[in-house]
């Protein structure tokens, strides 16, 4: 099963499950908010996304993802709108039977999320001064 | 004449100072045209950009002819995460 959700409020994690019997990995992934940015301390980041398709394309992403490797499940929450430094920005869980897939699609999904999901960011500076953001996919 | 709606995003919002915009193309204009269109608009401030084309929420590749009334977004690198 897949579960993708753009959100504009704090991120509430999925829940764990100790009732999953047959699968043995559960990876839980939170993408963090920098205190820096460029060298400059900021106190948030602002997201902007493109309504409507950055939640189709995530849930493409997905859903490729679960084609590509044998996982159970994958549930992701983006953020969108201010994040204050050291708030989650992206929560991810994929379920598999084992460690391996669910590392490699992990890895996958949010490489593919960097390269393709229409969300862009803007660093806040501690005195209110809004800078683009220098953080891109590599 | 056909009309399509830009959505503008990130460095192409900064650029142009607007998040939509109402074009007026000709018809059978395409995405390559339109992005000339908008760099040119841009006065330098879209130099060295790379711009993906969605048209009406999906990436299309190559130069693909637009219609009326499409929805389009030139996209910025994106940042996500």
């Amino acid at each position: 099963m897949v579960i993708v959700e753009i959100i504009d409020r704090p991120i509430d994690p999925f829940p764990s499950d100790d009732g999953r019997l047959e699968q043995g990995s559960e990876l839980i992934f939170n993408g963090r908010v920098r205190s820096k940015e460029n060298g400059q301390e900021i106190k948030e980041l602002e997201y902007e996304q493109y309504e409507g398709m950055a939640e189709s394309e995530l849930k493409r992403i997905a859903i490729e993802t679960a084609n590509i490797y044998p996982i159970s499940d994958l549930f992701c929450k983006h953020r969108v709108g201010t994040v204050a430094v050291g708030e989650t920005s992206l929560h991810v869980v994929i379920w598999s039977k084992h460690r391996n897939e669910g590392l490699e699609a992990i890895t996958f999904f949010i490489s593919e999320l960097k390269k393709r999901v229409p969300i862009w960011k803007w660093a806040i500076l501690k005195d209110g001064t809004k800078i683009p953001s220098e953080c891109r996919y590599h | 004449m056909i009309k399509v709606k830009l959505k503008c995003f990130s460095q192409v919002k900064y650029a142009l100072g607007t998040g939509e915009v109402i074009l007026e193309i000709e018809i059978g204009a395409t995405t390559a045209e339109l992005e000339e269109m908008v760099r040119d608009r841009a006065d330098g401030r879209l130099d060295g950009v790379g711009l993906s084309v969605a048209i009406n929420q999906q990436y299309v590749k190559g130069d693909v002819v637009l219609h009326d009334g499409d929805e389009v977004v030139l996209i910025p690198p994106v940042q996500g995460g």
